[in-house]
């Protein structure tokens, strides 16, 4: 039986426990919160893009240089997988569910006899990837910090791709990232960078607005989608760094709350069992000393 | 006087929106003078000042865009630049220091961004279209 002090000793060290916890789940919820607007404010740019790029598509019948970043390069033979991790745990399952989608997409894409190169962003991704597939990896960003260094940060990650991509390393690139869906739920997703897919626009475009297309292009339209598809790849990179950024915040919050609980309760045993333990004790020191008495 | 709704966005946010008389973008082959009614066009844009004037002319506000696209139908003008400064916060000394930085530097990527910052220059020294 553990002693009174052992069990004081526990109760401290797990309410210290709690209180750690409990700051970081606040951090993470103004985090968030942050996070959420920055996503929201990156939201404008990224649709109109988009809707533009999906009246442009169809003017690219087949083509050249940069036009491949949206008609491909005929073959699906190389793939670039990108995972999009946190550069921090605590956070749940968040790493871990991106880390695990990612292996599988890999395997069963290597099962296909397709070639499969990384590209790890964040820290936890890139530890991993590093232990399991470690001449895999082609190239690895972390300490990104999206909410601080804003769009420059999508910008590297998107001109290492493209420069990739043009010197025919890889046909295909597929993002895997933990989608922003509440403030508790998160769901892994895969998304297709290049070439891109946009057969969703452009069915949601003709819906709305289908007299909308008669445009004057200045210059033209080839030259216009030439600027346009670089800039929208690091545009989608940024979109995913930022749904990426605010599911991490999320899945911290989620993840603190529940240790903040869990603390609560293991606080509330222990103590019980300290009162319990001491009441045993004055019990013992009170028979003995009645027993005492009366063998007088 | 009609008034025509503008927007300027940047991949970061959302920074001008509102009705306006007539707007001055970049295009890539020639500055685009936009007023309400005008056609649909669709447009890149070079390194330059996008103005944006009252109904009355009075210049509002003028920022510098260092590239980017505009679409413009009768009512709406949009343009979605890259990066955007106010051009009054820009500061002479230091965008010559970075062009001397960028000229001693030899990488395609030095090379663009040093075009970006001559177009800089260019837009905080001349003073046409502050009056139209």
């Amino acid at each position: 039986m553990p002693s009174l002090k052992d069990i004081k000793t526990q109760i401290n060290s797990v309410g210290s426990t709690k209180k750690i916890t409990s700051a970081m789940k606040m951090v993470a919820a103004s985090k968030l919160r942050r996070s959420q607007e920055k996503a929201e404010a990156a939201r404008p740019y990224s649709s109109r893009l988009e809707e533009m790029l999906s009246s442009l598509a169809s003017s690219a019948a087949s083509g050249e240089g940069i036009i491949k970043l949206l008609t491909g390069t005929g073959n699906d033979q190389n793939y670039i997988v990108v995972p999009v991790s946190a550069d921090r745990g605590l956070c749940g399952g968040f790493n871990s569910s991106i880390n695990r989608e990612t292996f599988k997409l890999v395997k069963s894409l290597e099962g296909n006899g397709k070639k499969v190169q990384l590209m790890p962003v964040g820290k936890k991704s890139r530890d991993f990837f590093n232990r399991v597939m470690k001449d895999q990896i082609i190239e690895s960003f972390v300490d990104l910090n999206v909410s601080s260094t804003g769009y420059e940060s999508a910008l590297n990650i998107s001109n290492k791709l493209q420069e990739l991509y043009f010197e025919g390393k890889f046909d295909k690139c597929i993002l895997v990232f933990n989608k922003f869906k509440s403030a508790i739920s998160q769901e892994v997703t895969q998304q297709q960078l290049i070439p891109l897919d946009v057969s969703n626009s452009e069915k949601e475009e003709e819906k709305e607005n289908s007299s909308n297309a008669i445009y004057d292009y200045e210059p033209d339209e080839e030259t216009i989608l030439k600027d346009l598809l670089p800039k929208n790849v690091s545009i989608q990179i940024f979109k995913v760094l930022l749904e990426s950024d605010a599911g991490e915040q999320g899945a911290r919050m989620a993840a603190m709350d529940n240790a903040t609980r869990n603390a609560g309760e293991m606080i509330d045993s222990l103590t019980l069992k300290y009162n319990r333990t001491r009441q045993a004790f004055i019990t013992k020191e009170l028979i003995e000393i009645i027993s005492g008495a009366e063998s007088i | 006087m009609a008034t025509i709704s503008f927007d300027l966005v940047s991949p970061e946010n959302l920074i001008f929106n509102d009705d306006v008389g007539t707007i001055i973008v970049p295009g890539k082959d020639g500055d685009l003078g936009v007023l309400p009614g005008h056609s649909q066009v669709m447009s890149s844009l070079r390194p330059g000042r996008v103005m944006v004037y009252s109904e009355d002319k009075n210049l509002v506000k003028s920022f510098f865009v260092s590239g980017g696209f505009a679409e413009i139908n009768p009512e709406k003008c949009i343009v979605l630049a890259e990066s955007v400064v106010e051009l009054n916060s820009l500061d002479k000394s230091s965008i010559e220091k970075e062009i001397e930085e960028l000229g001693s530097k030899e990488s395609k990527e030095s090379e663009e961004q040093l075009l970006i910052a001559k177009a800089k220059l260019e837009a905080i020294t001349v003073s046409f279209y502050d009056k139209i």
